[in-house]
């Protein structure tokens, strides 16, 4: 009985967080939207709706009932797998991602989280680094010159800043002597890590900014040089796939910067409930990468390599260095 | 503010920090917590022209309710479209006034040299812009019709508010009290 509850409440857990991820780029388009429109000194998104809040269904629908097309060069198979290999590693990801402790709803202990790994960190690096899968893949299968050069870009940008973004967090690691992500923000309970760890922080937010993609380093997706990137052959579901996971990386990052430099769901001056403290942190980390996205312009390809490896790399490399100094 | 201090701490310092970066993002925070100057046209707002605007022609009539109009036909003849169709005849009275008077609009450039031939200050270009529709015949307007037609504005260069129909064709009625803003108060000008 107590075990057959105990299943119960992971399969429950379990579809709770694939429904909210599912449905989240929903309001986050909307968001990203209006953002870019008062940004721009416009209204963005009005007419469907109270202020446009229904434009993403309209978009959905949209997207759903498009021609399915592929290009008769294509790679039917690898074509057909690439927008799942995008889309999965991003749900995957959150099995490890606490959003809280635990919280007791009629007599029984809930825990957060699915799971509550000892090799948390590393696990979620491991699995966000197989999205990069489905974005080459994409490129590749589809056979054509603007995705295939989109997809190259991806692969040397994956490559380059999954190194700096590995090394800022050992940092973390060391000062939380664990690599659970419950353990690490334990540890941020009397002072958050991004106080102990500022260099650590702002390379693993360029890196993380160059991990999902987003401007000013969207090489992949260049719509000026490259039409769209590793997706331009794609429409309609498979197209939307990618979004999804898109979007779904960003709110990782947001939740990943939350948790390791941000005290997660530990609350400053003002007591609210760990839950709400998360969420807010994570919806202001949110909000920044938007922000972000519509002030700055693209680096050049070769200044985006030139900041991989010649900057973020040696001061992750220096914030260790510092690190095991104090530690010791 | 932040400007200022960037242009002070320029060189390594302004460069570590990444100065220039931080004075972009707090232009753009600034600007995404100012008003926003879409109008919005066809839903809630709409712009009434300037005097100057040159929109859908108006016959001006005289007290007694006749257009001043005495069909010397010289807009017609200065009309580079065409457009204008003017039949003159006699009233009671014994005055010369158009029975046919007929403008073109899908021919009609608007280019206003009517206006500038008229004698009897009858024909003029008017505030009236929403004129498009399905069937070039009915863009063929006859003396009734642009007699009955909005003049001028007296002020003009405004958005008001409106309302957007869809009962009958797609019309959008301004409403209120005719208060109109102006559209630049939003806009910054450095």
């Amino acid at each position: 009985m107590e075990s057959f509850f105990a299943i119960g409440l992971i399969i429950g857990k379990l579809a709770v967080v694939i429904a909210i991820l599912l449905v989240l780029p929903i309001p986050l388009t909307w968001i990203e939207r209006k953002i870019a429109g008062h940004i721009q000194q416009r209204l963005g998104p009005m007419r469907v709706g109270w202020h446009g809040l229904l434009q993403p269904l309209a978009d959905g629908i949209k997207l759903l009932t498009k021609e399915d097309h592929i290009p008769t060069e294509a790679d039917r198979f690898l074509f057909t797998l690439a927008p799942i290999i995008a889309l999965v590693p991003p749900f995957l990801v959150f099995v490890a991602i606490p959003i809280g402790d635990s919280v007791t709803i009629f007599g029984t202990e809930i825990t957060l989280y699915l799971a509550d790994m000892n090799v948390g960190l590393l696990y979620i690096l491991a699995v966000a680094g197989i999205e990069v899968y489905g974005v080459i893949f994409a490129g590749w299968a589809s056979n054509s010159k603007y995705a295939v050069l989109g997809s190259l870009r991806t692969c040397a940008q994956m490559i380059s800043y999954e190194i700096p973004m590995g090394f800022s967090v050992i940092g973390v690691v060391m000062l939380a002597h664990s690599m659970s992500l419950l353990d690490i923000v334990e540890a941020q309970a009397g002072l958050w890590n991004v106080v102990y760890q500022p260099l650590g922080f702002f390379v693993f937010f360029v890196a993380g900014l160059a991990e999902a993609q987003r401007i000013p380093f969207d090489l992949p997706e260049a719509e000026g040089d490259l039409c769209a990137g590793y997706h331009t052959e794609y429409s309609g579901i498979r197209f939307s796939f990618f979004m999804i996971s898109e979007y779904l990386i960003v709110v990782f990052l947001s939740a990943l910067i939350v948790l390791l430099f941000f005290g997660g769901w530990h609350g400053i001056l003002i007591p609210l409930p760990p839950v709400v403290w998360f969420l807010l942190k994570l919806s202001f980390f949110i909000w920044v990468f938007m922000w972000l996205r519509f002030t700055f312009p693209r680096y050049r390809y070769d200044q985006l390599m030139s900041i991989g490896w010649k900057v973020l790399l040696p001061l992750s490399l220096a914030n260790i260095l510092i690190s095991g100094i104090f530690m010791l | 503010m932040v400007a200022k201090v960037a242009r002070k701490v320029s060189g390594w310092i302004g460069w570590a920090f990444f100065l220039d970066l931080l004075d972009g993002l707090s232009l753009t925070l600034s600007y995404m917590f100012s008003k926003t100057i879409t109008e919005r046209y066809p839903d809630d707002e709409k712009w009434i022209p300037f005097p100057r605007y040159r929109g859908h022609h108006f016959l001006k009539s005289n007290a007694e309710g006749k257009t001043n109009c005495v069909a010397c036909e010289l807009c017609s003849r200065i009309c580079p479209c065409r457009c204008i169709t003017v039949v003159p005849h006699e009233d009671e009275d014994g005055e010369r006034h158009p029975q046919v008077f007929e403008i073109d609009l899908g021919r009609c450039l608007f280019c206003g040299l009517c206006e500038d031939a008229c004698p009897a200050d009858a024909i003029a270009l008017g505030r009236h812009y929403e004129f498009c529709d399905h069937d070039s015949k009915t863009l063929v307007v006859g003396r009734d019709a642009l007699m009955a037609m909005p003049g001028k504005v007296e002020r003009g260069g405004e958005v008001v508010a409106a309302r957007l129909s869809t009962e009958v064709g797609v019309t959008v009625t301004a409403t209120g009290d005719g208060e109109g803003v102006d559209w630049w108060r939003h806009i910054r000008r450095r």
